[in-house]
C-alpha cells in the first residue's frame, strides 16, 4: 500500500481542501462571468460581422482576427498592465477583473465565430416567417433566430466553454488565485506535484461533467424538439 | 359583393433580377392592378412568371426597383415606411410554411401577437385556440411542427397569420408542398376565409380553386400581366394565345 501514498498522498491533500475548495470556488465565478461576457460580446459580435455595414463588420472582424493570432497570456498581460495605464479608465484593474475581462473578452471571439455559424444555418424561411407577422430585426433575432441558432451549436458552445475554463487557470499569472494556484500551492510548500495538479485535474473534470448535464438541459430548453 | 375599395394599389412595378455571368431576368415589368376590399384575387402563370415575385413586393419581402404600391393608403415603396409596422396589416402563407421550428403550434400563434402587438398572454392564447379550431385543429396546439403534417402546418401557418387580424392574406403557392392528400382541405379552409369576405390575393397553380373562389384572375408570363378578368372569361374564353397555351397545358 505505501506506494500509493508515494504516488498521490490523499492525508497531504486533505490538509489543502480549504485551499483547493477557495480555488475551485474561485475558478467557478471567474469562468461563470467571464463566460457571460463571451456569450454577450460573442452574439453582438456575430451580428455586427453578418452586417452588410463596413463601420460594423470591419471592427468585428478585425476583433476576432487579433485575439485569434495572439496567445491568450499576453492578451492577459495586456488587459491587466497596458489598459490601465492608458487615461481611459481613470484607475487600474484589480487582477481578478483584468483577467475575468481578458477571459471573456478571448472566449468572446470564439464564440462569436461559432454563434455566426448557428445564426447562418437557419433558413431563410424562419426569417422571412417572422417578417411576415411584422417582427422587427431585432425581435426575429431575439424571438426566432438566436433561440434556433444557439440550441443548433449548443455542443461547440459547451466544448468553447471547456477551453474557457481551462484557461481561466492562466490568470494565476497576474495573481489571481483560482483552481490551478491551489495545486501550486501544494507542490511550492510540499514539492508534492501529484497531490497538486492531479487533485487540480480531476476538479475541471468536475467542472465540465456539472457543464455538461447543464447543457443538455438548456438545449432541450431552448430548442423544444427541433433538430 | 365586394366592396369597391381597393385596399392594394400597384403602379407600374418593375423588378430586374442580375445574375453574375447570366442575361438579367425581368421578374416584373410595369405591372399595374389592384385588389378591392374584400375581394379574391387569383394569380396564375407558369414557373417564372413573376406571380411569386409580384406577391411577395405586396409586403415588401421583395423590393423592387420602380413603381409604386399603396396598401390601405400607406406608399409601401416609400423609403420612408416602416415596413415592418405594414407588415403587421398583411398576413402571407408561404409554400414551406416557415413556422417557427422552436414553437409549438399554438406558441407559433401567441408569440407573434405578444411580441409584436403586445397582446397579453392569456388574450393571445384565447384568440390562438379559437383559430386553432377555426382552422381544423383544435387538438394540435401542443404540438411542434416537426409533429405535424404538411397539411396541419399550413394550417397553423394561416392561422398564425389570421391572429394579426390582417387586412390583406397572401398566398404564395400554400398548397404547393402539400401531400395529395392534404391538398383538398387546405384549399376548402382557404375558400371558407374567401366566403367569409377576407381580402386574399392568391398565387396557386389549382386551377379548380381559381375558378370557384376567384373574383378576378390575373394571369402573368415573363413578368408581365397578360391577361386578367372573372374567373368564368380567363378560363372559358380565353383572348390571348399564351393563356391559350398555358391552360390547356395545366388541365
Amino acid at each position: 500500500m505505501d506506494w500509493i501514498l508515494d504516488f498521490y498522498n490523499f492525508r497531504v491533500v486533505a490538509q489543502y481542501i480549504p485551499d483547493f475548495a477557495r480555488g475551485l470556488g474561485s475558478t467557478a465565478w471567474i469562468s461563470l462571468l467571464a463566460l457571460v461576457i463571451s456569450l454577450s460580446v460573442g452574439t453582438v459580435v456575430a451580428i455586427m460581422r453578418m452586417s452588410a455595414n463596413q463601420l460594423l463588420w470591419r471592427p468585428a472582424a478585425a476583433y476576432v482576427q487579433a485575439i485569434r493570432s495572439t496567445p491568450l497570456l499576453i492578451q492577459i498581460y495586456v488587459i491587466y498592465f497596458t489598459l490601465p495605464a492608458l487615461p481611459l479608465l481613470g484607475r487600474r484593474l484589480d487582477e481578478l477583473e483584468g483577467g475575468i475581462i481578458a477571459l471573456g473578452l478571448n472566449a468572446g471571439a470564439y464564440m462569436s465565430e461559432i454563434i455566426r455559424a448557428g445564426i447562418e444555418s437557419i433558413s431563410r424561411g424562419q426569417v422571412e416567417g417572422a417578417q411576415s407577422v411584422g417582427m422587427t430585426y431585432l425581435q426575429r433575432m431575439r424571438y426566432v433566430v438566436l433561440p434556433q441558432a444557439i440550441a443548433r451549436v449548443a455542443p461547440t458552445l459547451l466544448g468553447q466553454t471547456a477551453v474557457l475554463i481551462k484557461d481561466s487557470s492562466l490568470v494565476s499569472f497576474i495573481g489571481v488565485f483560482e483552481l490551478f494556484g491551489a495545486g501550486l500551492l501544494v507542490y511550492n510548500e510540499r514539492l508534492m506535484p501529484n497531490e497538486g495538479y492531479l487533485t487540480v485535474a480531476a476538479c475541471y473534470l468536475a467542472i465540465y461533467a456539472v457543464m455538461l448535464s447543464l447543457t443538455g438541459y438548456a438545449q432541450r430548453r431552448l430548442g423544444g424538439t427541433a433538430g | 359583393m365586394p366592396d369597391p375599395a381597393p385596399i392594394i394599389v400597384v403602379k407600374d412595378i418593375s423588378k430586374t433580377f442580375d445574375i453574375p455571368g447570366r442575361p438579367p431576368v425581368h421578374a416584373l415589368r410595369h405591372v399595374t392592378n389592384h385588389v378591392d376590399k374584400g375581394e379574391v384575387l387569383v394569380v396564375i402563370g407558369p414557373s417564372g412568371s413573376g406571380k411569386s415575385t409580384f406577391l411577395r413586393a405586396l409586403n415588401g419581402l421583395q423590393p423592387v426597383d420602380s413603381g409604386s404600391i399603396v396598401i390601405d393608403g400607406v406608399e409601401l415603396t416609400d423609403p420612408k415606411t416602416d415596413l415592418n409596422r405594414l407588415r403587421q396589416g398583411v398576413g402571407m402563407v408561404f409554400q414551406h410554411f416557415n413556422l417557427f421550428q422552436h414553437k409549438t403550434a399554438l406558441e407559433n400563434i401567441t408569440m407573434p401577437q405578444m411580441v409584436v402587438l403586445k397582446r397579453p398572454q392569456g388574450e393571445a392564447e384565447e384568440i390562438g385556440n379559437r383559430l386553432l379550431k377555426r382552422v381544423g385543429i383544435g387538438d394540435k396546439g401542443g404540438s411542434y411542427p416537426s409533429e405535424l403534417s404538411g397539411g396541419q402546418q399550413q394550417r397553423v401557418a394561416i392561422a398564425r397569420s389570421l391572429a394579426m387580424t390582417p387586412k390583406v392574406m397572401l398566398f404564395d403557392e400554400a398548397t404547393s408542398a402539400l401531400d395529395p392528400e392534404t391538398v383538398g382541405g387546405v384549399l376548402e379552409l382557404m375558400k371558407d376565409l374567401a366566403a367569409d369576405g377576407t381580402t386574399m390575393v392568391v398565387v396557386t397553380h389549382e386551377m379548380g380553386f381559381a375558378r370557384e373562389a376567384a373574383d378576378r384572375v390575373t394571369f402573368m408570363d415573363e413578368g408581365a400581366i397578360i391577361e386578367e378578368g372573372i374567373p368564368e372569361s380567363i378560363f372559358d374564353n380565353p383572348q390571348h394565345d399564351r393563356t391559350k397555351l398555358f391552360l390547356s397545358q395545366i388541365i
